[in-house]
C-alpha cells in the first residue's frame, strides 16, 4: 500500500515578490515521471512540506495547461509560511497533492465567466483564469475583478495591468479596484459595486468568488440583484488541513444535516450549500 | 450465520489459547470506579461486567502519538515509519465500539487508504461480548446496540456460557482450530439469548427515534440553554479523547537539538480547544467557547454516509468522563422536547 502522506521533492525554480507579504513559487518536479504525469484542476490544493517546520495547504494559483511545472502564491502569514520565505531557486520541498475537488471548469465551458476576488483570494482565481485564457476559444466573455484595500496589495497587479489592452480585444475585462488608496489611479471601491462593469452577460455567466469570509454575503446580494443565476456561483473556502485528506478533521465545517470536509468535499462549494450550511464562511 | 457454544468452564481455556493468535488485551478493573483495557497475564484478571474503559478502543489503532516519518532536514528526505505490527486480540469488545471501529475504518481506509491505520487494523482481532446498559447509554438510539458485521467472534453472555456468532474468516479459523472448546447451540441457549436481549432492551434510558435529531439540533442551535450548557464546559477535551470515534489530529515536526534530523508525528487533536479552528494569519473559524461546545454536538449527530449511522454510537463515554458533569444524551433529549417520563414510553 502507498503512503498517502508521502511527498514529491520538488525544485524551487524562481521566486517572485508580488506585495510586500506575498510571494510567488514557480516549482518543478525533480522526478521526470511525476512531472509528466501530475497534474490538477483549478481550485485544488497541494499540501507543501518543510522538512523540520511541517506541512501548509496552498491553493495552485497557475494553469494545469502547463506541465511538470505549477505556482504557490503564499502569503506570509505563520511559522512555517516564513520559513517557505527563505527559500531560494534551487532549494528542495516536499509537496504532496493535488487534494479537494477544484472548480468545475467543464461545466464552465460555453459559459462567460465572472471571477471575483478580494486580498489574497486572487491566488486560486488565478488559477482559473490562466486555465480559461489557455482554452480560450471554450469560454464567452471573461472578467476579473480583482480588488485590494491598498494598490500595492493588488496581487498579480502587474500581470493584469500588462494585458489589458489586449485583452479587451480577445473580451477579457480586467477590473482592478482598491477601497482606501486615495493614490490609486485606477478603479475604486469594493468587488462587488464593479459587478455591474462587468462584460458578462448575467444568464450565461458561471461565477467564481474568492476572498476574506466577510465579503461572501455583499458579493452574493449583488450578484442575484444583478441577475446572475445563483446555481452558478462557487465559491472556494479555506481551513488548515493537517491532511489534506479527510483523516484529521481540522476542516470539517457546517452543520449537524451537512457536515463536509473541505478537504475533500471542497474547497468550492456552490452557492446553495453555503447558505444552507452555518458555519462553512 | 454460524453459531457455537462456550460452556462456562471452557471460558479460561478459550481466553488462554487466544493469546497463541495474538497479544491479548481486554478490560481490567483498575480502580474502584474504572476500567482500562490492558495486556493480559492470567485471564482470570479479566472483568466481564465492565460497561466502558477510560480510553476507547481507537487507542490500539490509531496511537493518542505516533511517529509518521523521519526526516533528513539537510537533504530534505522523508522516511515513512511504517510498524510491523504484531497480531492482538481485542477481547470485550461491544457493539457500539464495533460499529466506532467501523466509521473508523470507513475514514481512514474508504478513501486515500492511510497506511499507518491499516497496518494496525489487519494486525487486530476484535472479539466482542454483550453487554448491559448504564444510564448513559443510548446505543439503543443510534441503533449501534446490536452489531452485524465488524468482529471475528461476538460472545453472548448466557446463564451457563457464551453464545458466540461466527463473523469473518478469522473467527471461522479460532473455531476450527479448536472444536474441543466449542459445542453445539441448544434450544435452551437460544431461549436465553432471546432472554438476554429482551431484558436488556427494557434497561435503557430512553426509546424512541433519533433520525430527526440532526435536524431539530439544526433548528435549535440558537436557543438560550445552549450558552447555559456551554457555559459549564471547561474546554478540556475529554469528551472528544474518550470518544471511540473522534479521531482529530495534529501534525507537528520536531526537529533534533544539532537541527539535522527532525520527526513527524501526529497526536490526538480536540475540537475542544482554541487551537483547532485556527487558520493562517490568526482567523479563528471557532473562536468561542460555545461555537466550539456546539460543534461537538453538530459533529457527532450529523449523518455518516458510509454506515448509514450517525458518527455518535451512543456509548456515554463523553458524559460519563465529563467533569462538569454536562449529559450529552440529556441535551439532545432536550432538543428533542420530550420529558424523561414520556420518553420511557417510547
Amino acid at each position: 500500500m502507498d503512503n498517502v502522506y508521502a511527498l514529491y521533492k520538488c525544485r524551487v525554480l524562481r521566486t517572485y515578490e508580488l506585495t510586500d507579504d506575498v510571494r510567488l513559487f514557480l516549482f518543478r518536479f525533480e522526478n521526470p515521471e511525476i512531472a509528466e504525469s501530475w497534474t490538477f484542476v483549478p481550485g485544488q490544493f497541494v499540501q507543501l512540506s518543510i522538512a523540520g517546520m511541517g506541512e501548509v495547504p496552498i491553493s495552485i494559483c497557475s494553469s494545469p495547461m502547463r506541465r511538470g511545472f505549477f505556482e504557490l502564491c503564499i502569503k506570509k502569514a505563520g511559522r512555517v509560511t516564513s520559513k517557505i520565505f527563505e527559500l531560494k531557486p534551487g532549494d528542495i520541498v516536499g509537496v504532496r497533492g493535488p487534494y479537494g475537488n477544484g472548480f468545475p471548469v467543464d461545466k464552465f465551458e460555453g459559459n462567460d465567466l465572472l471571477l471575483i476576488a478580494a486580498g489574497i483570494g486572487m491566488a486560486p482565481l488565478r488559477s482559473v483564469f490562466t486555465y480559461a485564457l489557455d482554452n480560450r476559444w471554450k469560454f464567452g466573455n471573461i472578467t476579473v475583478i480583482n480588488s485590494a484595500r491598498f494598490g500595492k496589495k493588488l496581487l498579480f497587479k502587474k500581470e493584469l495591468e500588462a494585458m489589458r489592452d489586449v485583452a479587451e480585444a480577445e473580451n477579457i475585462r480586467i477590473i482592478q479596484t482598491v477601497t482606501r488608496d486615495p493614490d490609486w489611479p485606477g478603479w475604486v471601491g469594493r468587488a462587488q459595486e464593479h459587478i455591474r462593469h462587468a462584460n458578462t452577460k448575467p444568464e450565461k455567466s458561471y461565477v467564481c468568488v474568492c476572498g476574506p469570509p466577510q465579503i461572501y454575503t455583499d458579493v452574493f446580494n449583488k450578484l442575484i440583484e444583478h441577475g446572475y443565476d445563483p446555481r452558478k456561483i462557487y465559491v472556494t473556502l479555506e481551513r488548515r488541513m493537517k491532511c489534506g485528506v479527510g483523516k484529521c478533521g481540522h476542516c470539517i465545517a457546517g452543520s449537524s444535516t451537512f457536515l463536509k470536509y473541505i478537504c475533500i468535499d471542497g474547497p468550492v462549494f456552490g452557492y446553495y450549500d453555503i447558505i444552507s450550511t452555518p458555519g462553512l464562511i | 450465520m454460524r453459531y457455537v457454544k462456550l460452556t462456562e468452564e471452557k471460558l479460561y481455556d478459550f481466553l488462554e489459547k487466544l493469546k497463541e493468535y495474538g497479544k491479548l488485551y481486554a478490560p481490567v478493573k483498575i480502580s474502584d470506579k474504572f476500567y482500562d483495557r490492558k495486556e493480559i497475564e492470567n485471564v482470570e484478571d479479566i472483568a466481564f461486567e465492565y460497561v466502558r474503559t477510560i480510553m476507547p478502543a481507537k487507542k490500539f489503532f490509531v496511537p493518542p502519538k505516533e511517529k509518521m516519518f523521519d526526516i533528513d532536514i539537510e537533504n530534505g528526505e522523508y522516511k515513512e515509519n511504517v510498524e510491523n505490527v504484531e497480531p492482538f486480540v481485542l477481547f470485550g469488545m461491544h457493539a457500539c465500539e464495533i460499529v466506532a471501529l467501523r466509521i473508523l475504518d470507513a475514514i481512514y481506509m474508504d478513501e486515500f487508504a492511510d497506511i499507518y491505520y491499516a497496518s494496525r487494523r489487519k494486525a487486530g482481532i476484535i472479539i466482542g461480548l454483550s453487554c448491559l446498559p448504564d444510564e448513559h447509554c443510548f446505543c439503543n438510539l443510534r441503533r449501534t446496540d446490536f452489531v452485524d458485521i465488524g468482529f471475528d467472534l461476538f460472545l453472548h453472555e448466557l446463564p451457563d456460557g457464551y453464545l458466540i456468532r461466527v463473523g469473518s474468516p478469522k473467527g471461522h479459523k479460532i473455531v476450527d482450530e479448536n472444536p474441543s472448546l466449542f459445542t453445539q447451540v441448544t434450544q435452551k441457549d437460544i431461549d436465553a439469548f432471546r432472554e438476554f436481549e429482551e431484558k436488556r432492551q427494557k434497561m435503557f434510558r430512553c426509546y424512541g427515534s433519533f433520525d430527526n435529531i440532526r435536524y431539530l439540533l439544526e433548528l435549535t442551535m440558537n436557543d438560550e440553554f445552549w450558552d447555559e450548557e456551554a457555559d459549564k464546559c471547561l474546554g478540556c477535551g475529554n469528551c472528544t479523547m474518550t470518544c471511540p470515534t473522534c479521531r482529530c489530529y495534529d501534525v507537528q515536526d520536531i526537529p533534533s537539538i544539532d537541527g539535522k534530523e527532525a520527526i513527524r508525528i501526529r497526536f490526538w487533536d480536540s475540537c475542544q480547544f482554541r487551537s483547532h479552528g485556527l487558520v493562517a494569519g490568526g482567523h479563528n473559524f471557532r473562536p468561542t467557547k460555545k461555537d466550539r461546545f456546539l460543534n461537538r454536538y453538530v459533529c457527532k449527530n450529523s449523518y455518516f454516509y458510509p454506515l448509514g449511522t450517525s458518527y455518535c454510537v451512543g456509548c456515554g463515554n463523553c458524559t460519563y468522563f465529563c467533569p462538569a458533569g454536562i449529559d450529552f444524551l440529556g441535551n439532545l433529549l432536550k432538543v428533542r422536547s420530550v420529558g424523561e417520563a414520556e420518553v420511557k414510553n417510547g
